[in-house]
């Protein structure tokens, strides 16, 4: 019985230890980024005491403000494009007897299993062939593609278990299908279509690779901004500025469950 | 006479329903054969033309592959194998605890804790690597501490090392691992592991026998989201590697971006990135089917 007793304690002892161990090693690197954001040094050893200037220098560098709203402007297009078209998709794919439905299927979910570095080489192969000038566009179309496949996955698992007696409901009581749609069936469907909208704007705001692929001199977002900005060696406005953007993720994380509970309150 | 007309107007109606659905899901297929099939094509056309300093010749050429299967590019496959593999094993090791213990907490705690996995999962990838570079760098905070502390003599190294891009690798792709994990465990029945240890079975054998086969799918799904990705890596490798060990990514990108430019090398490189992935999720599926086989045998 006792030894029973131990090995149940040393297991889950070593259980939350790895936990604690985990937690400390998914933190700590951004702990110390937010930290020496307020450092008053040039190089990154050593506190010299606390400074907000380099929140100002944000406020007075241009590069910065302009990858900024290129990063916005592309995850607001591609996000709403690829969620657009995620749900006419999803809405297709529920009648499952239609002619080319696997193949559909199959050219949706292989983007998912191919390294992404492969979708910006061949991108970037597909601009050159075409002789298309790199730039804001060929970005957007980058973007809206890696997206497509997650709106049209998140709002179809959502349809999959979907309840059409409401529907089969407004019908018989007279509804006509389009008033039936965007009464009955849209609203239903509104958290599956929330939930791939915010994860096409997380995963464009997120995306370095295919971006370098497919962007052009002069068209910076903020991961290649970044990227070229740590490369070059100049980096005391990147505390600063990665600070911010992991308090943006913070809101969202915030956001999205007060999102969460209205929808869940409102249906 | 009667069923025949609504025979008909059945038919009639399954067609206009077909008919939607082409029209619904034209703009996707259209969308995925010009932006995701037809690049394929052009990388494999592109593998088999001259490189230019600046462009590409189109004048038909072996030599790339040549140089794939003569093994000049077997280093930096073996090292990209070989980080997909660590990388997948550690994020395994380090993840199923975290996923039982989240699976297992009262659902309250499940969504807070929950939370605290997904947080650094939605901040952004570069920055979660930026970060690491000011916490390993050779000036940087760890080796600050650790010389305060009298703990090592001289800062050390880990900065451009192989090891700070598994370190960095297995940061980036944990979430990836514990959040499948957990949605297997959370469905597990944990009465069954009760139920073995009432039988006399231990901690170890209970896992071993009861949670480890149950958590099958879990495994399966997070491992493919690591170690994929970890075979294609070249953002982590570049910031906190060293230009002594290339990876296959950063060798493609290298050919395509650095000049002279070699875009059919980059080409050839990438079809056998691709032809690996390939190949490694056909040997995945075999394995899976064999277990849903052998499972379905079990029970007859």
């Amino acid at each position: 019985m006792s030894r029973k007793l131990t090995s149940a304690k040393v297991y889950k002892g070593m259980n939350l230890s790895i936990f604690t161990l985990v937690m400390v090693f998914l933190y700590i690197p951004i702990l110390i980024l937010i930290i020496f954001s307020f450092n008053d040094a040039r190089i990154i050893t050593g506190w010299k005491g606390f400074t907000l200037k380099y929140y100002a220098q944000l406020w007075t560098n241009d590069a910065i403000k302009e990858a900024f709203r290129n990063t916005m402007l592309i995850a607001a297009l591609s996000t709403l494009i690829s969620t657009v078209l995620g749900v006419l998709t999803a809405l297709g794919l529920e009648n499952k007897r239609f002619k080319g439905r696997k193949g559909l299927l199959a050219l949706i979910y292989t983007p998912l299993v191919i390294p992404d570095i492969l979708m910006g080489v061949s991108l970037a192969l597909l601009f050159n062939f075409t002789r298309v000038n790199t730039g804001m566009v060929t970005v957007l179309i980058a973007h809206i593609t890696f997206c497509l496949s997650y709106t049209v996955i998140v709002i179809q698992s959502r349809l999959a278990d979907f309840d059409y007696s409401l529907v089969e409901a407004a019908m018989d009581l007279g509804a006509r299908p389009a008033t039936t749609f965007f009464r009955i069936k849209l609203p239903l469907m509104l958290p599956g279509i929330i939930a791939a909208a915010l994860l096409a704007f997380t995963l464009s705001i997120d995306d370095f690779i295919i971006t370098f692929f497919t962007s052009g001199r002069g068209f910076d977002t903020l991961p290649i901004y970044v990227e070229g900005t740590i490369r070059r060696g100049t980096i005391t406005t990147i505390n600063s500025l990665s600070t911010l953007m992991i308090a943006f993720t913070l809101f969202l994380v915030v956001v999205t469950k007060r999102i969460r509970k209205t929808l869940i309150s409102a249906l | 006479m009667e069923s025949l007309r609504s025979r008909n107007l059945e038919a009639a109606n399954l067609r206009r329903q077909n008919l939607a659905s082409h029209i619904l899901t034209a703009p996707a297929l259209l969308w995925l054969l010009l932006f995701f099939l037809v690049p394929y094509l052009i990388v494999l056309i592109y593998s088999f033309l001259t490189p230019d300093i600046y462009d590409i010749r189109f004048i038909f050429s072996l030599e790339a592959y040549r140089q794939v299967s003569a093994g000049t590019y077997l280093k930096p496959f073996f090292l990209s194998f070989r980080l997909a593999v660590f990388t997948t094993l550690a994020c395994l090791v380090l993840g199923f605890p975290v996923a039982y213990l989240i699976a297992r907490a009262r659902e309250r705690v499940q969504n807070t804790l929950l939370v605290m996995i997904i947080i650094p999962f939605w901040t952004n990838l570069i920055i979660r690597i930026f970060s690491w570079r000011i916490f390993l760098a050779s000036e940087g905070v760890l080796n600050d501490v650790l010389l305060r502390l009298h703990l090592i003599c001289s800062p050390l190294e880990i900065m451009r090392t192989d090891f700070a891009v598994i370190l960095v690798m297995v940061y980036v792709y944990l979430p990836y691992m514990i959040l499948p994990l957990y949605s297997v465990l959370q469905k597990l029945d944990f009465t069954l592991l009760h139920a073995a240890m009432d039988l006399g079975a231990n901690e170890v054998k209970a896992f071993f026998r009861i949670t480890l086969p149950l958590a099958m799918e879990g495994i399966f799904a997070g491992s493919l989201l690591v170690f994929i990705p970890a075979l294609g890596a070249y953002l982590i490798p570049q910031l906190v590697g060293n230009q002594q060990s290339l990876y296959v990514g950063q060798v493609i990108t290298y050919k395509i971006k650095n000049i002279p430019r070699n875009w059919p090398m980059a080409s050839a490189l990438s079809f056998t990135l691709l032809l690996l992935v390939a190949l490694l999720l056909f040997l995945m599926y075999l394995a899976w089917r064999r277990r849903v086989l052998t499972k379905r045998g079990e029970y007859e």
